[in-house]
């Protein structure tokens, strides 16, 4: 076994055209498979992560029939005693905030230009709690409760031209169907640029009182937006919401941000099922590499392989040379591969890459993605992963070649002119 | 005693549909510590006996005995096991494992027969490489000696063994006259000094000169069967 083992491992070092191609093949391929499998898994939860620190927060507590007219973000199914339903749930440990918003339609006016955009009415002592929108003001400052003042998203402040301290008209629609609107002259007190493009395209924030003095809403809000502790109790933490809320004999729903934007979840899905076809087809190469470098290699050494033979080497003795090489080579290109992994996945994770290069219009258009920046995600498992799935891949890729070598039949091989 | 017999050999080769007979009723006994030549034109079926007393390869029909057992009807992988144990061979070109040095080439063989004592198999390689004048190479590759000097090394790893049966297949064909004789004399006082018994195949006359016996095939068929009183 030791002699074999030897055997193989001087082989490796003798075919070194061979074992160069085939080392690369293994890191090259499943290095940039790697890297893709950590920003693959960076962008999924980052941009699910995007998506509840700026629209759905974990949890949204509605007023029956809201969930399915959202995309309207209707006025009519509102939760009429807020108050009473944040005291409730004080006690629950798992939740880390809950703030009462209002969505509403609405539009900006400065000038002459006109745009449309989505009213968040927020408080703004509890949704730092819930959201990361204070956080994300780049110019200005956040909002103070009932202060006549409006926040607006980057993209949409550098549409109109609009600025920290500049006036605007924020006109709200009450109902759509009949335009009654009602408009307020707000001061714009920061300028809010977050991760994900689609707010900062299209949103404003106002304070809650304002809005439901101007929306006619008194006490009411459109939805509880809710915060927990831990992200893993979610299914937990809603059904004790849920049974909580069932004790005020309301049918409140409780929805999580997976149901909310389940547009973006089904789309992560379809995209996973894509990308299972970019490291298959980076497995594929490493391995066709492997198998045809080895054929080489068996049929360059016909000859050694016969006398082998006739030597009375057993045939498994002969293939396990053959397996061995390959795995000696797997090893080493596995290797690498986590170095290239790592490398990238790493520089990924730090530095991310942004589509910026791209030009302001082609980011435009592709800020219905919720982030600009793309970030990778490390991690020890897809290394490990990488590491183990090239010694396999190598391992099973000289199977079928080792096996050629002891097909062949000692006399023939040692009658071969080689 | 006999060492090796085939009894009325036939080899038929298929080449695609066509039936070639190689080998057409080949029949004598070697004894123990011959030291014999099988001699013959080029296609005469040389290597093919040699091939079929190495176990390498069975008859079409007739019998083969090694030591008085019959290997004619034994599986494949009890014929390796043979070959392991008893026969050495010399083979005319790409004789060693490249990647190994010549003592580690001599040594295969051990390792390959089980013996686990690695001192006892560094003492017999050393012994035996010395015996062929080898003692500054133990650790220089194939590709640095010279063909003469890798015949010498197959020649000790054939024998490291200790075989019943040494099976050259033109083994000087690659060498010029004077390295070739050097190795027969080599064989030659192996044999004499050990006893093993050797068979050796050639066209070369001078070769033949070396052997105590002769055996002339001609189309498969044993043309002569002589004993040599020479040098
Ligand atoms: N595997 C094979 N398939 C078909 N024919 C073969 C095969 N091996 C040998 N032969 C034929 O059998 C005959 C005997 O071949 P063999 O190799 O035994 O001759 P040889 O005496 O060793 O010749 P040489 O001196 O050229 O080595 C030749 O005519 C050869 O063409
Ligand atoms: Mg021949």
């Amino acid at each position: 076994m030791k002699m074999l083992l030897k055997l193989a491992f001087r082989n490796v070092f003798r075919y070194r055209r061979r074992t160069v191609i085939t080392f690369s093949a293994i890191s090259y391929g499943l290095g940039l498979m790697a890297v893709g499998i950590c920003l693959y898994n960076g962008v999924n939860t980052h941009a699910m992560d995007s998506i509840i620190n700026t629209q759905t927060a974990h949890l949204k507590i509605l007023a029956p029939g809201y969930f399915e007219e959202k995309d309207e973000v209707p006025l009519e199914f509102t939760i009429d005693e807020p108050q009473r339903i944040k005291s409730l749930l004080k006690e629950n440990k798992d939740i880390k905030g809950i703030e009462s918003r209002i969505l509403f339609q609405a539009s900006i006016i400065s000038g002459m230009e006109e745009l449309p955009c989505l009213g968040v009415a927020i408080e703004p002592e509890v949704d730092p709690l819930v959201f990361d929108i204070k956080d994300s003001i780049k110019d200005g400052r956040f909002l103070e409760p009932s202060e006549p003042k409006i926040i607006l998203g980057s993209t949409l402040a550098r549409d109109l031209g609009l600025e920290v301290g500049d006036d605007c008209v924020l006109r709200m629609f009450l109902s759509t169907e009949d335009f009654i609107w009602n408009a307020l002259d707000l001061e714009i007190t920061g300028i809010a640029h977050t991760e994900n493009p689609t707010v900062n395209r299209q949103t404003v924030f106002i304070p809650l009182s304002l809005a439901q003095e101007a929306l006619s809403l008194d006490n009411r809000v459109t939805e509880l937006a809710v915060r927990i502790e831990d992200r893993n109790r979610l299914s937990d933490v809603r059904e004790s919401i849920q049974s909580r809320l069932a004790t005020l004999g309301t049918d409140y729903e409780v929805v999580s941000f997976k149901e909310y934007a389940s547009d973006f979840v089904e789309l992560m899905k379809m995209r996973s099922r894509v990308q299972v076809l970019i490291p298959l087809m980076m497995i594929l190469i490493a391995t066709l590499g492997i198998v045809n470098t080895m054929l080489m290699a068996v049929l360059e050494r016909t000859r050694e392989i016969g006398m082998l033979a006739a030597m009375g080497m057993r045939k498994m003795e002969v293939m396990l040379v053959f397996v061995f090489e390959g795995a000696i080579i797997g090893l080493f290109g596995s290797l690498a591969a986590c170095a290239i992994g790592g490398l990238g996945g790493w520089y990924l994770e730090a530095k991310g890459f942004s589509l910026s290069f791209l030009g302001e219009e082609i980011t435009d258009m592709l800020s219905f993605l919720p982030m600009e920046v793309f970030r990778g995600d490390l991690t020890a498992g897809t290394l490990l992963f990488t590491l183990v799935l090239g010694i396999v891949v190598s391992i099973l890729a000289s199977l079928y070649p080792a096996y050629k070598a002891v097909k062949l039949d000692p006399i023939q091989a040692l009658r071969h002119v080689g | 005693m006999s060492i090796a017999k085939l009894e009325n050999v036939h080899k038929v080769y298929h080449i695609g549909k066509i039936d070639f007979p190689a080998l057409r009723g080949i029949a004598f006994s070697i004894d123990e510590g011959e030291f014999l030549s099988i001699a013959g034109p080029s296609g005469s079926g040389k290597t093919t006996v040699l091939n079929l007393l190495g176990c390498l390869d069975k008859p079409s029909r007739g019998k083969i005995f090694l030591e008085d057992k019959d290997v004619t009807a034994l599986p494949t992988s009890k014929l390796a096991d043979v070959r392991r144990k008893n026969i050495g061979f010399v083979f005319q070109t790409f004789n060693l494992i490249p990647v190994l040095t010549a003592m580690e080439n001599v040594e295969f063989p051990l390792i390959l027969g089980g013996l686990h004592d690695s001192k006892e198999r560094h003492r017999l390689t050393e012994e035996i490489l010395t015996e062929v004048g080898l003692k500054d190479f133990f650790h220089r590759r194939p590709n640095e000696m010279s063909g003469g000097q890798q015949q010498r090394v197959a020649v000790a790893r054939a024998l490291v063994k200790r075989p019943k049966l040494v099976l050259a297949d033109e083994p000087t064909a690659n060498l010029d006259s004077v390295t070739g004789e050097e190795i027969l004399e080599l064989m030659l006082g192996l044999n004499q000094k050990t006893s093993t018994t050797f068979v050796f195949s050639t066209h070369d006359k001078m070769v033949m000169d070396f052997a105590r016996r002769i055996i002339r095939l001609r189309d498969g068929k044993i043309e002569s069967d002589q004993k040599v009183n020479t040098k």
